[in-house]
């Protein structure tokens, strides 16, 4: 059983009164949150220290600007705040958070997390098209119904790991048909406890309800099927990558956006990945012809080599690929096909040490064999 | 333009055919060991430059893409950065991408030693995201437009383009003001002159009627380019306007990574310099009660402009790449043209001509002398 915290408000008015508790209580000195920018459906992340200024913050609004995973390691990348600032964190971008801790890239020192039972966000194209505010009434219609909303990201419908691992606050959401009514948060720990102390609200011992989530699960689950059949049936050997990757322009926008990447420089734009004049004369000897710049195909091939083990399935690759390459869809099969070998969930917890860089004895045995 | 030569010459059924023509005679000739060119991936759905020393592959080169999915310039500097090699080589660019190659060799970022430069007469590109929509009907859509030089399905930076004819490579293929099943070929350079010669070409033609064509042409697009920019400036002009113009940027990038002139390897903002301590970022937040994290996305584009719109040759790439639609291309074509015209520079126009910011006029010292008066 978990502590959890019931307030009679939309789940949406409800987060928002608690994170404006926290902010006159003194509890944060600031919210990390989406926030609206325009009244066309644009949102940012905000720092947010005035609690008149949550008028505007829509923290569960179904987008991904930007995945704030990266944005709190560059919060804390220096050092940790000082101050206690609670950070609105869906699943995957905690997860992502996680996975550069264990890198070193920020510091959970002084910060809290709350997350929720993730529905999915919409592709950035929707926030462009001006479409975000239009299609909301219909995707917390499925939302409400535990239904898969068909206008979010593919790898949000194929997504199973929609409840947060390691936030001190889970906002109940997928699922839950009471949102328009009521608010309920579960209190993971005692970090969540401390904060929800004295807010208005019921407070009751709750348990997630298992066979709800199931139920979801299963339907992701078949989303996840029909995804990688779909990659599986065009992306076969060598020829099916340089059809998937041929159109590639190098401007490595994917792993700029990535949560993982988190190089100052990348190998792929460093003096390894530049060739000299009489590399390229050996190279035309051997083959004819090669596409300049060079390396595409090897740049994602690394890319993966390097991320996979982490990789959070989070989506960001492909919102901001400018000529469309399922970079993301991609990368979550392969990332999870290399996760399972270890038995690892990326950012489930951010004391299991990240499988490449420990080393189990036995791991010895299995490559001698 | 008056010390261009030229030679009018026959046309085998397209530019296209033509310019794959010259080049295979050249091969032929050993007047070049290998040339750049565009070619479609095998998916169809895009093309890409590629260096190319087999002359049997040479016939699949399309040196007018419907699109420009690298700009060219980065696909000369690739091969040439670290040095002149031993290969003569040819590259087939637009004149936009001529001249980011000549800003960049202009930063050692390109050795143009042993190259030769071929542009056309360009009609623009069409936006990629337009052309994966539909590769096959955008190619159509495409060779339509050629024939007629209509530029509406265009970048819109290549509808306000001026400079579609400027010829600053060794070689131009002019194909305004030819006859039917005629173009020009345009040397520029000694090196296109020696070529020319060797291929048999014989630069005596008048070029009165191409030169006629391309002025009207670029006076016509400067018109249009002015009224644009001025329609623009009223969007962005001022900081609200600037900041509002630039608020959905997410800091990806793209826009620099695609850029033919932005060459730095370690750009300054994705330094540790613009990496502040989390108090300092709940300092500034608390100044005004909340602050947009993404910190720093204007400021980002204002250094972009500061470092680059002197050399910016509007070629469109930036805009193509941002995944959130922000008309970079064409705020920093307006930019572009202001930074530029202080300096009376046109970027990539000339080779001999000395980037500003790094080249020191004496009377210069006298302008910032008076103006400290």
């Amino acid at each position: 059983m978990t502590k959890a915290l019931r307030i009679n408000e939309s789940t949406e008015k409800g987060i928002i009164e608690f994170l404006k508790f926290l902010l006159e209580k003194g509890k944060v000195k600031a919210v990390f949150s989406l926030k609206k920018i325009s009244d066309n459906g644009a949102v940012a992340y905000s720092l947010i220290t005035d609690p008149d200024e949550l008028k505007d913050a829509v923290p569960f609004y179904p987008l991904m600007p930007v995945n704030a995973g990266k944005l709190l390691s560059r919060f804390t990348l220096k050092e940790g705040t000082r101050k206690p600032v609670i950070a609105v964190l869906k699943p995957c971008e905690l997860r992502g958070f996680v996975e550069l801790l264990k890198r070193e890239q920020g510091s959970l020192e002084n910060l809290y997390i709350i997350s929720s039972i993730c529905c999915g966000v919409f592709p950035s194209k929707t926030e462009v098209d001006g479409n975000a505010e239009k299609n909301l009434s219909k995707y917390w219609d499925t939302v409400k119904k535990g239904e898969i909303s068909p206008d979010i990201r593919s790898v949000c419908k194929a997504c199973e790991e929609f409840i947060p691992y390691t936030a001190d606050l889970t906002v109940d959401y997928l699922g839950n048909n009471d949102i328009d009514k009521k608010c309920l948060i579960y209190l993971n720990n005692k970090n969540g406890e401390d904060l929800a102390k004295d807010m208005k609200g019921d407070f009751s011992e709750k348990e997630l309800d298992r066979k709800k989530i199931d139920k979801i699960k299963e339907k992701r689950l078949a989303e996840k099927k029909k995804l990688y059949d779909k990659i599986d049936s065009k992306m076969k050997g060598i020829d099916g990558l340089v059809n998937v990757f041929g159109r590639c322009i190098g401007c490595h926008g994917c792993s700029k956006v990535c949560p993982i990447c988190y190089c100052k420089l990348c190998e792929f734009e460093s003096p390894d990945s530049e060739y000299s004049p009489s590399n390229y004369e050996t190279e035309l000897r051997k083959r004819g012809g090669l596409k300049v710049p060079p390396g595409t195909i090897y740049y994602h091939l690394g890319r993966i080599t390097h991320i996979g083990i982490s990789c959070v399935a989070c989506g960001q690759c492909n919102d901001v690929c400018p000529v469309e390459i399922p970079v993301a869809d991609i990368f979550k099969k392969v990332g999870e096909s290399i996760q399972k070998m270890f038995d690892y969930i990326p950012g489930k917890d951010l004391e299991e040490e990240i499988p490449l860089v420990t080393f189990k004895q036995e791991e010895f045995a299995e490559v001698e064999e | 333009m008056n010390k261009l030569k030229g030679a009018l010459i026959h046309v085998k059924s397209n530019i296209g055919n033509t310019i794959i023509d010259l080049l295979e005679k050249s091969i032929d000739k050993g007047i070049f060991d290998a040339v750049i060119v565009p070619m479609k991936v095998p998916a169809g759905d895009s093309f890409v430059y590629v260096l190319v020393k087999d002359k049997s592959l040479i016939k699949d080169g399309v040196p007018l893409p419907p699109t420009m999915f690298v700009q060219g310039a980065k696909a000369v500097s690739s091969v040439t950065r670290l040095g002149e090699g031993n290969m003569k080589i040819a590259a087939v660019i637009r004149p936009c991408e001529t001249r980011a190659t000549i800003e960049l060799s202009k930063f050692g970022q390109t050795n143009l030693e042993n190259f030769t430069i071929i542009s056309m007469d360009c009609p623009g590109v069409l936006p990629t995201s337009d052309f994966l929509k539909d590769p096959e009907k955008n190619m159509e859509i495409f060779n339509e437009a050629v024939k007629n030089w209509d530029d509406k399905k265009m970048r819109p930076v290549c509808q306000i383009c001026d400079k579609s004819s400027m010829v600053s490579g060794d070689l131009h293929i002019g194909t305004l003001g030819a006859k039917k099943d005629t173009c020009f070929i345009i040397s520029n350079s000694e090196k296109g002159n020696d070529i020319a010669e060797k291929l048999g070409i014989n630069l005596k033609d008048n070029l009165d009627s191409w030169q006629t064509q391309v002025k009207k042409l670029s006076e016509e697009k400067k018109k249009k380019r002015i009224k644009a920019h001025k329609e623009l400036k009223s969007k962005v002009e001022g900081i609200d306007n600037l900041v509002e113009s630039f608020s959905q940027c997410i800091n990806c990038h793209n826009c620099m990574r695609v850029c033919p002139v932005c060459f730095c390897r370690l750009c300054y903002f994705d330094s540790d310099k613009v990496k502040h301590n989390a108090d300092d970022y709940l300092t500034r937040a608390e100044i005004k009660g909340s602050m947009r994290f993404l910190p720093d996305t204007t400021l980002f584009q204002m250094g972009r402009m500061m470092h680059m719109s002197l050399y910016c040759v509007s070629c469109g790439a930036c805009e193509d790449a941002c995944s959130m639609d922000i008309p970079v291309a064409q705020i920093f074509s307006m930019i572009a043209d202001q930074t530029q015209g202080l300096f009376d520079y046109v970027s990539g126009r000339s080779l001999d001509e000395p980037v500003p910011l790094v080249a020191y006029k004496k009377e210069e010292l006298h302008e910032m002398e008076d103006a400290n008066d």
